[in-house]
């Protein structure tokens, strides 16, 4: 880590799984409203989390609590093994955020931007110097280094805010829908980039509504609604897959012959067609398709209807507010 | 997917309200201090509109002084030395353009990167909030300087013109500064308090008006409340002596309308431009056969420190108005500017303060109607 923060009175964590995010029972109100509900949340270091909920269910408040800007008024939360709220430098230093909507300074160039936070930071100039020219390489912006970063384009933007998220190497990073204004391939780019920094070992929290996205990327998930975490009941358990042959006529006699059942899809008996059919995860699917092979149907591609975390999304009982 | 397994980590005892450390919150370093200074002067200060600023300060500082010379050498054609009021008259302008200039250098300096969206992510960094706010105070100190800078060819002329003692450049340059750091700190306090930069900036205004023109106003308004009829000693011409040069003077007591003003001259004593004329260290008032030297700023001293001894011994030994023992005839003659220069620094001070409360991390409330992010 280049971050150089008079800590060493901070014992190294005990072996075992490294700390991530840990939130006990954290509550914040805003006069009447309640943004968070004794919420319970973990993340875990070396992989990517996503944190996915409706609209005004608290994402945007318990990342503001995770970064150390908001008090809960209840609950305990550790970031990195530090409590941002009693120890709010050691915390900070560890903890990289990137806001959902940020200004920049309208006379600052990209560079002077991110050099003006590694300064923040306490990083020595020269490492400082090294590390933004990597990072403005990371997210593709050399070329508008040194342009005013108040002309950069809505995405252009997003993508300087994840490098300034990134300029002191943080343990923890908390993403607040990064991927909002990004193009598809800035996209790819971000998840490749969050799962190489998931791969050496930090933490990374992610909101966003794009939950094919979060699919692709995230390792576990956490639901969150009304402020509460909830555990949504049908996840990795059954869902509807699209099963597609070259003759439907046979698949669906053998499903039939097999007790499975199917709903009619698309095509004729005659010609290729496909079923909707629900499995049981991804052992279901192998089982399915070794058992549909040895049966002789010519099955041509199987893929789940819509993704896991859609799925365990919608079978939230609560409603967006 | 979800997989939550509880990581064995240490669990504190939650207490029901988390105890926010304050350790980082006074913490200061140089470089802290600087890279926001740097930020600041940067994002507010180096652009075109800086520098056309600028150059209109010294036209119009310029011109207005050079219309003063024309005036005066006019006006004050043999009658002495124009030199003192030149200076003073300088010397008031460069400060009332001065408290017009510094309230909005710093009077959205919170507020407005609030609602730029810039705040919560500088915050977040390992800058402590004294860096912050002291950063914002410097960079706008700096630019506030810069005017005043530019202002002191003009002093130096005024000086050329005689009787204004060199020394008193110095003086002026110093206070003036000092009173423009103060309301620095006062636009930085209301932009920390208020959410709206045009709330903060109004309130800033508001707070130095009152200052300038409210003192003043009240100090006036107040005169005839403290005014009370009361014995005086009166030193005048003993009964059966002659009105003339031989005329003789002793102790008698009347009763006379005595304005205690030495009550109330503290709101004068306050005001930045009675500050600055107590402390510009101008020579004494000549008063001569062709009447008293023109020096507004020494004149606006001896003025305001006489008011703090009203009910001093009322001369009316016209003809031997020396005849008056020593002792009597002297009032308290000490220094009033170290007083008002510090009130306005504890303004000052105490919008910082505010500013670095405000700016203290995590917070517990919010102003209504913001967010953080
Ligand atoms: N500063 C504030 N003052 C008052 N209410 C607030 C404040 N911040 C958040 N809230 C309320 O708290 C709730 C949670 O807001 P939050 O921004 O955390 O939602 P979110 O999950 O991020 O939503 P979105 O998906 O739309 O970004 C909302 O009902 C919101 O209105
Ligand atoms: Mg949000």
């Amino acid at each position: 880590m280049s971050t150089d923060v008079a800590d060493s009175a901070v014992t190294p964590p005990a072996a075992g799984p490294p700390p991530g995010i840990v939130v006990r029972g954290v509550s914040r109100s805003f006069g009447a409203v309640r943004a968070l509900d004794a919420i319970d949340l973990e993340a875990r270091a070396g992989r990517i989390t996503a944190l996915v909920g409706p609209n005004g269910s608290g994402k945007t408040t318990l990342l503001l609590v995770l970064a150390g800007l908001l008090v809960p008024d209840t609950g305990t939360v550790r970031v990195a093994g530090h409590d941002p709220v009693a120890d709010g430098p050691a915390a900070r230093a560890r903890t990289g955020w990137m806001p959902d909507a940020f200004g920049t300074w309208d006379t600052l160039t990209a560079r002077q931007v991110l050099l003006t936070f590694a300064a923040a930071y306490r990083i020595p100039t020269a490492t400082a110097r090294v590390r933004v020219d990597e990072l403005l390489a990371t997210v593709h912006l050399h070329e508008y280094a040194d342009r005013p970063a108040s002309v950069l384009s809505r995405g252009q933007k997003q993508r300087l805010g994840l490098a300034r998220a990134l300029v002191h190497s943080p343990d923890v990073l908390l993403l607040d829908e990064p991927a909002s204004g990004l193009d598809p391939r800035s996209r790819v780019d971000l998840r490749i980039l969050l799962r190489k920094l998931a791969d050496e070992g930090r933490t990374v929290l992610v909101s966003s509504h794009v939950l094919s996205e979060l699919e692709e990327m995230a390792d576990d998930a956490v639901f969150i609604s009304r402020g509460r975490s909830v555990v949504p009941e049908t996840i990795t358990t059954r869902s509807t897959w699209h099963v597609r042959a070259l003759s439907l006529g046979a698949l669906t006699g053998w499903l039939t012959a097999v007790g499975a059942a199917w709903r009619p899809g698309e095509g004729t008996p005659d010609g290729p067609g496909s079923v909707l059919l629900e499995v049981s995860g991804d052992e279901g699917a192998a089982q399915l398709v070794r058992d549909a092979v040895a049966a002789g149907v010519p099955l041509t591609s199987l893929a789940p209807v819509a993704g896991a975390l859609e799925q365990a999304y919608l079978t939230l009982e609560e409603e967006r507010r | 997917m979800t997989s939550m397994s509880p990581i064995a980590i240490d669990e504190p005892k939650a207490p029901e309200q988390p105890r926010i450390s304050r350790r980082g919150t006074w913490g200061v370093s140089w470089h802290g201090v600087r890279t926001v200074a740097q930020l600041e002067l940067r994002q507010r200060v180096r652009s075109t509109r800086w520098i056309v600023a600028l150059v209109v300060w010294f036209v119009v500082v310029g011109g207005l002084t050079l219309l003063l010379s024309g005036f005066l050498s006019d006006a004050m054609l043999g009658t002495g030395n124009s030199g003192p009021l030149m200076f003073g008259a300088v010397v008031f302008l460069v400060l009332g353009l001065g408290l017009l200039v510094t309230p909005t250098l710093t009077s959205t300096a919170v507020n407005g990167d609030r609602n730029a969206g810039t705040l919560a992510t500088l915050q977040v960094t390992l800058l402590s909030p004294a860096e912050i706010a002291l950063g914002k105070l410097a960079a706008a100190w700096l630019a506030a300087c810069a005017f005043l800078v530019l202002s002191i060819p003009f002093l130096v002329v005024a000086l050329f013109m005689g009787d204004t003692p060199p020394f008193a450049v110095v003086r002026v340059v110093v206070i003036v500064a000092l009173l423009l750091v103060s309301v620095c700190g006062i636009g930085l306090g209301f932009s920390a308090l208020v959410s709206r930069t045009a709330g903060s900036t109004v309130l800033t205004f508001i707070t130095v008006a009152a200052l300038v023109l409210l003192t003043p106003m009240l100090f006036g308004l107040t005169f005839s409340s403290v005014e009370q009829e009361e014995n005086v000693q009166v030193w005048g011409p003993v009964d059966g002596s002659t009105f003339g040069e031989d005329m003789e003077c002793g102790f008698t007591t009347q009763v006379q309308t005595v304005a205690h003003t030495e009550r109330t001259w503290w709101l004068l004593g306050i005001n930045p431009f009675v500050v600055v004329a107590d402390g510009a260290g101008t020579g004494p008032i000549v008063h001569d056969d062709y009447g008293s030297s023109a020096d507004p700023l020494g004149s606006i001293r001896d003025g305001v420190r006489s008011l703090r001894t009203p009910n001093r011994v009322d001369n009316q030994c016209y003809y031997a108005s020396d005849s008056l023992p020593a002792n009597d005839q002297r009032g308290d003659d000490s220094a009033i500017w170290p007083w008002g220069l510090a009130a306005n620094l504890a303004l000052g001070a105490a919008g910082f303060v505010i500013a670095v409360r405000r700016l203290a991390i995590p917070s517990r409330t919010l102003a209504r109607g913001t967010r953080v992010a």
